[in-house]
């Protein structure tokens, strides 16, 4: 009997005071354009687009519920199964280098000492200038013979001939990653640096006093304290690599062994006017980000104490 | 008592009205849009684009209003029409075909669109544009509108659509160099065996010069520039009325003359090796700084190739057959009226004055030629003769009539492009004729158009 009041108690929400009633009305007031937005913009849309998957929507014209029909044919379409993969290989090959690259220019930045905030600006610039205009750039940049990149490598010596870099699975997908490396570190930098800048200082003021080295204050001390930065700078590196388009769709759209999911995605719904079962992938695509971001969210998440 | 009777708020059930609303919402759009599209637009009257009042609400793509031409039209038309009013509207590349089928979809169209003439059958083959049979038959001028932006605005022997502007291709050559390689500067290529005779001619001046050149990783500007050496002997790649159509490509002997004609450049190396990753933004640049002899290109290349100082020494002509005859790709747009626009009539009064002799002179000082050959006078050659040869090859100029030209084309790793790289990079002809034939039929196939 104590336990069913005790369970009462805690199920039966307590009456609030009239100053908590008012502050959470005026809670609900200001949260609602927010919510409205999302709702809006957001939520609406989501559920419009599962509604569409579950269709034969055509570009014009009536359109008929086919249910799960479009999932089914996404698992056996050999062209999308391929683009998720590859997608995959992808973000396996970028994420780290992003980080570690990205990790290394936080701590180069992260003090005040002078030219710090000049550098900090270099770095972030590639991200500022976006991702479609480096991508252009560099369609001119990675020209064979006229190319700024085969001049240089050749003139360090590094190849022989001119290299048609964007034709082939192994070049393109390497100067790719290096593009994207060199454009989404900054970004990385940045996130990191801010949970660097909030450790205490007298932190790292103590572990000198016991001796520790530049790499035992790093492992033991910066790490540890921003893992949620580095939660957050991965998952925003691991979102932006499964939806990569621009870098594909400009430099290497005509090789589909270089197809990313978005890129068939696209395709399917823009040159096959095929929009539901574009849809259905995109979903799909939803719905893999939201798990592997989740378990980014578990893994690094703070451990209790 | 149950405990688990008590509702928490947070856990209160979304009420009924909501869920009606919303429900209502999404199936709303559709059915607004399905009973637009299933209504007819009949405006079969006498009085149909005569003295039109009101608004037109008029959609053209930005990328074919480069030099303002439909600024240009438009402010004319309003300052000689007092009781109608065209309001312009620009598309922004790439999303003409998604707004117009949201604004279908929608119940809010315009009521005129110059829609890129390739996309028209996408429309009417779904009954989503106002026929306008018996209006075009009509035209005074009908037989000398574009063949080829005409036949794309037919389906199943009625006219969903009429010509408005022609983005045309032809062949450039740079006279100078021809004059240096010994070759006549007033007789360009007019076959195959030519092309390649004088590209390796143009070749052999050395200094970084190169006979040919082509944007070889864009699909759309391939096909743009290659088909019409097709066309000029009649032959298509796509045979046959929308929904029942043939993929001819294996068998085909002008193509495989084509590409044999661009494999045959490639290994030569009479193109400059940039070519392969050419993606159209660089097309013409080597041209422009004098280094190409023969460049297959859009007639729109006229103003870079003013403006790099290169006209006098560039001459025109028509994209030759295998052994003589020449076409042109009918690119560019074509007018239509989508079901249920509001204002119909005054839409056509305005179709009508774009297609008058005045208007249409205006086409070529903005970079487009007119789309009405019954303009090619003496005179007219006088004082355009660039676009003259181009609105000459209008008239034998063609377009492929088929819902899947994106699919099979323009496409990124299309199954154009895929045949043309397997025969021109790797020099496998027959292996790439195979592989365009079986990716053709697989894109008609899943579109619903392929003839059993």
């Amino acid at each position: 009997m104590a336990q069913e009041v005790k369970e009462r108690a805690q199920l039966v929400p307590s009456r609030r005071s009239p100053q908590q009633r008012a502050a959470a009305r005026t809670g609900a007031w200001l949260t609602a354009p927010a919510l409205v937005l999302v709702a809006t913009f957001v939520l609406f849309p989501l559920g419009f687009a599962i509604y569409i998957s579950l269709t034969d929507w055509p570009l014009v014209g009536p359109y008929h519920f086919v249910g799960f029909t479009n999932y089914a044919n996404a698992f056996h379409d050999p062209q999308f199964v391929h683009a998720i993969l590859f997608t995959l290989t992808y973000t396996g090959i970028v994420t780290g280098p992003i980080f570690v690259v990205g990790y290394g220019l936080a701590v180069l930045v992260r003090s005040n000492r002078p030219g710090a905030k000049f550098f900090r600006t270099v770095f972030f610039l590639p991200f500022v200038v976006g991702l479609t205009t480096v991508s252009y750039m560099f369609s001119l940049e990675l020209q064979p013979s006229s190319g700024g990149v085969d001049f240089v490598l050749s003139k360090l010596g590094l190849v022989s001939a001119s290299q048609a870099w964007t034709v082939n699975y192994g070049p393109a997908l390497l100067a790719i990653s290096v593009i994207v490396v060199w454009f989404a570190s900054g970004l990385t930098m940045l996130v990191l640096m801010g949970g660097m800048q909030a450790v205490p200082d007298e932190l790292y003021e103590a572990a000198d006093a016991d001796g520790a080295s530049w790499w035992d204050k790093e492992r033991l001390i910066t790490l540890p304290l921003i893992r949620r930065p580095i939660a957050l700078s991965l998952i925003i590196s691991v979102i932006g690599s499964f939806l990569a388009f621009n870098q594909f769709f400009i430099l290497v759209q005509n090789n589909s062994s270089l197809e990313t999911v978005v890129e068939w995605v696209y395709q399917t719904a823009f040159n096959q006017y095929h929009l539901a079962y574009g849809t259905t992938m995109a979903v799909l695509l939803m719905v893999v980000i939201a798990v592997v971001s989740a378990a980014q969210f578990v893994l690094l998440r703070e451990r209790s104490r | 008592m149950n405990v688990m009777t008590v509702t928490h708020p947070a856990r209160r059930r979304w009420p009924k009205v909501v869920i009606a609303a919303v429900t209502a919402y999404i199936t709303a759009v559709p059915a607004l849009a399905v009973s637009a599209g299933a209504g007819t637009a009949s405006a079969a009257t006498s009085g149909f684009g005569v003295n039109a009042t009101g608004t037109v609400q008029f959609w053209n793509r930005a990328a074919t209003c480069q030099a303002n031409l439909c600024k240009v039209l438009v402010d004319e038309f309003n300052a000689t029409h007092k009781g109608l009013k065209v309001v312009l509207s620009l598309t922004t590349p790439n999303e003409a075909v998604a707004k117009l089928s949201t604004a279908i979809r929608a119940g809010a169209v315009p009521d005129v669109v110059g829609l890129n003439d390739i996309n028209v059958p996408v429309f009417s083959r779904e009954g989503a544009l106002m026929d306008l049979t018996p209006y075009v038959n009509a035209l005074p001028y009908k037989r000398y509108l574009s063949p080829g932006h005409l036949a794309l605005a037919e389906y199943n022997g009625r006219y969903y659509g009429v010509p408005y502007l022609a983005d045309l291709s032809v062949l450039w050559y740079n006279k100078k160099l021809f004059a240096q390689a010994g070759l006549n500067p007033n007789q360009p290529p007019t076959s195959f065996a030519s092309i390649l005779a004088d590209a390796k001619k143009i070749q052999a001046l050395g200094h970084g010069v190169y006979g040919f050149s082509f944007a070889g990783d864009c699909q759309g500007c391939l096909g743009f520039v290659m088909q019409p050496d097709l066309w000029a002997v009649g032959d298509n790649l796509i045979e046959g009325p929308i929904g029942h159509q043939k993929v001819n490509i294996v068998g085909n002997g002008p193509l495989r003359q084509l590409l044999q004609l661009y494999r045959d450049i490639w290994a030569d190396k009479l193109a400059p090796a940039n070519d392969q990753t050419d993606n159209g933004s660089t097309w013409g640049a080597d041209f422009e700084a004098g280094k190409i002899g023969i460049l297959p290109g859009a007639y729109g290349f006229l103003p870079g190739i003013q403006k790099a100082g290169m006209l006098a020494d560039t001459g025109i002509a028509p994209l030759p057959g295998p052994n003589g005859g020449y076409s042109t790709f009918d690119g560019g747009d074509d007018f239509i009226i989508p079901k249920g626009a509001k204002n119909p009539s005054g839409a056509w009064e305005f179709i009508t004055w774009v297609l008058q002799k005045a208007q249409q002179l205006i086409y070529p000082s903005h970079g487009y030629t007119p789309v009405r050959t019954d303009i090619l006078t003496p005179s007219y050659y006088k004082a355009n003769p660039y676009n003259a040869v181009a609105l000459k090859a209008l008239a034998r100029g063609s377009a492929p009539v088929t819902t899947i030209y994106n699919a099979a084309f323009n496409a990124p790793g299309s199954p154009w492009y895929q045949m043309f790289s397997q025969a021109v990079y790797k020099g496998d002809i027959t292996g790439a004729l195979q592989t365009g034939q079986s990716g053709f039929e697989a894109v008609a196939r899943q579109a619903g158009d392929l003839a059993s």
